[in-house]
């Protein structure tokens, strides 16, 4: 039910994907509500699918047993979700149109990783530290991919600005102000996000190896984007860094944060913990 | 019926003329009153901008267009241009969709084609078949619009100036401006950003007197040009326009002015020649230089994007318009029909009664005889007729030649006429439900 219920959720996102990017070339007002109204309908879906294997997996909090795709299937799904809550506020359907196909570039690997099953470390299964660390590390990646986004089209936008080139691209989005600030924005809380899934996590591994800070890539590369966004934020507040930079700071502290997840895959197959 | 329309438009007379023959807004009600009271115009709408003054008229036929050419008086009349039916219509379509305006693609001439409405329906002069006719004309427009890029960037240079402060800065409440000099566009770009929501407009010039004039006329503040630097580190857009010989702002006091001002983007939009910004000021993060070859360089660009996009947005003009004609013509071949059988029945019927009452001592079952052979001779008599205009579905010539054969023409005027809400209500689609408040008021 859950695999069907997801599959559906798949469609939706690939048809608004394309009602997206149809509207880059053809800007009609309608393929832009599509493409909203097909990413909700998708992303409830998704939710539900969610809802449904917690309720077959019906153990502890639900994260007994992780597939390896199905983190990247939620880190989508709350992307999606940010994304919504982010174009009610500032109208992007410009970065639906980012979204929406990068929603699908993950899901579609992600569910093709069936069998590879992680098992979590029994002496954490049910821990509400695990479910706030997994819960925060989802939300933090999902808000810092969106800001990697605007900072994405914000270096473009701005590109043509300064070449005096202005084109399509800066036609349909929003001002370089409101880019700037949204992504100044959605950095902070991943900040506030990541760091609470460093400290949830350093929680959860010292319950199941007995070590805080165990060095192995994923914590190494987390530290470095932490490390990174404190900086940015630092700079925005103290010596009032905007525009170009701070773009580029994102984007880089989001690639690290991607490293931490190329760590995650290519870790031992237990989840923070040894094999049951 | 036939829709008309007279008039002129800057393509058919100079400005001198135009500016002679143009109806202000509070002339318009008498000036329509005059119109309706013209023998034959059921409906009258009046259209006074500053590139043209037309009148848009439901008439009873084409010789009121004589009428309404020569209320424009003699001034007007040796350039004016007379268009009738489906011409006529097609030009209402093309104005609302701004395919007939000097600059094509403007956005303010959908604005000022709804107040004439509006102003014809205050005068009492507007009904049903204008008001259909423009909620279809409305539909073209914003498809029109949000179908194509004709309306997309801006084509003066001082427009193309505003447009990139937005993108840049976003609304511009809140943000300050300053003008460099007295040149003419630099003023013409200053109070479009003021009115655009800039919060002040600062006015520097060569001496205390220039730049207090100035700020006057502009609705500015007076400032020193001697505290320039200052005033990069106070300002988000500046706009230079001075006969400086050499640049007044340099790269190096841009460079200092950008710390004090903690990186907030700032757009100097360079107007005169020689130059007054540094161009490699450019160079500089948040710093964006713009010169009078720039500016041009995007208007011209957008000038081009739009003629590109005359054809697309011609196509949907006449997509409207086939289905706004289609639609009129189907809803007066049906009355026809209803009209010609009503016609036909009551003088079947008639003729029956006078030939029962000729001849005495029918019974019963006789006389419904007779009175069922009469309607079955008007039955057979209309069947052809009848299926043929069906399937015209009043996309051709029949349904008025009908009119014209059996003498129905005058009987169209004794119907009812539909209230001019009924006949925006007629309209299903969604937009067209735009022209809706306005006849609503009172």
């Amino acid at each position: 039910m859950a695999t069907i219920l997801v599959h559906i959720a798949l469609i939706a996102y690939a048809a608004s994907a394309a009602a997206f990017l149809t509207w880059l070339v053809k800007p009609h007002t309608w393929l832009a509500r599509a493409g909203r109204i097909l990413m909700a309908a998708g992303v409830l879906v998704h939710f539900a699918a969610f809802g449904v294997s917690l309720g077959v997996a019906g153990a502890g909090l639900g994260v007994s047993a992780w597939k390896g795709g199905q983190l990247f299937s939620l880190l989508a799904a709350v992307t999606v979700a940010g994304y919504l809550v982010l174009d009610f506020r500032y109208e992007l359907p410009v970065a639906g149109a980012f979204v929406a196909p990068f929603t699908v570039a993950v899901m579609v690997p992600a569910h093709l990783v069936h069998s590879d099953s992680r098992a979590i470390a029994p002496e954490i299964s049910n821990s509400l530290v695990l479910f706030v660390h997994v819960g925060a590390a989802a939300l933090g990646t999902a808000v810092l991919a969106l800001a990697f986004g605007l900072a994405v089209l914000y270096l473009a936008s701005e590109k043509q600005v300064k070449n005096k080139r202005p084109g399509r691209l800066l036609a349909r989005l929003p001002s370089l102000e409101l880019l700037d600030r949204a992504g100044y924005r959605l950095a902070v809380w991943g900040f506030v996000f990541l760091s609470l899934t460093i400290a949830t996590g350093s929680l959860v591994s010292r319950e199941a190896t007995g070590s805080t800070f165990p060095l192995e890539p994923k914590q190494a590369f987390a530290i470095l984007a932490w490390a990174l966004f404190a900086s940015l934020i630092q700079a925005r507040l103290v010596a009032g860094w905007r525009g170009r930079r701070v773009a580029f700071l994102v984007v880089a502290g989001f690639v690290l944060l991607v490293g931490t997840y190329v760590g995650l895959l290519s870790a031992a197959p237990v989840l923070h913990g040894t094999a049951a | 019926m036939t829709f008309v329309c007279v008039g002129l438009s800057h393509k058919e007379a100079a400005i001198a003329v135009r500016e002679r023959v143009a109806v202000a807004a509070e002339q318009a009600p008498g000036r329509l009153r005059e119109l309706a009271a013209l023998s034959g115009i059921r409906e009258a709408m009046l259209l006074s901008t500053c590139n043209r003054m037309e009148i848009f008229a439901v008439a009873d036929s084409h010789g009121s267009g004589d009428d309404l050419l020569r209320s424009l008086g003699p001034v007007a009349q040796p350039h004016a241009v007379c268009r009738f039916g489906d011409d006529a219509l097609r030009h209402l379509f093309r104005v609302a969709a701004s395919l007939d305006s000097m600059v094509v693609g403007e956005a303010q001439i959908l604005g000022q084609v709804k107040e004439a409405a509006t102003l014809a329906q205050q005068a009492g002069t507007f009904g049903p078949e204008l008001s259909r006719a423009l909620a279809r004309a409305t539909v073209a427009a914003r498809r029109v619009r949000t179908e194509t890029e004709i309306a997309r960037g801006a084509v003066s240079v001082s427009s193309v100036a505003v447009q990139l402060a937005h993108k840049l800065l976003g609304s511009l409440e809140g943000h300050s401006v300053l003008l460099l000099g007295a040149g003419e566009m630099a003023q013409l770009a200053a109070r479009e950003l003021r009115s655009a929501g800039a919060r002040e407009l600062l006015v520097a010039n060569r001496t205390p007197q220039a730049a207090e004039d100035l700020a006057r006329e502009v609705g500015g503040v007076p400032v020193s040009l001697a505290e320039l630097s200052t005033l990069l580190e106070r300002a988000d857009v500046a706009i230079c326009s001075t006969a400086a010989a050499q640049a007044l702002v340099t790269r190096e006091m841009m460079a200092k002015a950008l710390k004090a001002r903690r990186y907030r983007p700032i757009f100097l939009v360079d107007l005169t020649l020689p130059r007054n910004v540094e161009p490699s000021a450019n160079e500089l993060e948040n710093v964006y230089v713009y010169d009078m070859d720039d500016l041009e360089r995007a208007a011209a660009q957008n000038r081009e994007l739009r003629a590109g996009q005359v054809g697309r947005a011609e196509e949907i003009v006449d997509q409207e318009l086939k289905a706004f004609l289609s639609r009129l013509r189907e809803s007066t071949a049906v009355p026809v029909l209803a009209r010609l059988r009503a016609h036909a029945e009551s003088l079947a019927r008639a003729e029956a009664e006078r030939t029962l009452a000729a001849l005495r001592g029918l019974d019963d079952r006789q006389q419904k005889s007779v009175r069922a052979m009469a309607l079955a001779i008007v039955n057979k008599l209309l069947h052809a007729p009848t299926s043929r205009l069906r399937a015209e579905a009043g996309d051709g010539p029949l349904g008025e030649a009908a009119a014209a054969l059996f003498g129905l023409e005058g009987e169209a005027s004794l119907e009812p006429k539909a209230s001019a809400t009924e006949a925006t209500a007629a309209g299903s689609d969604d937009e067209e439900g735009t022209v809706l408040p306005l006849l609503r008021r009172p």
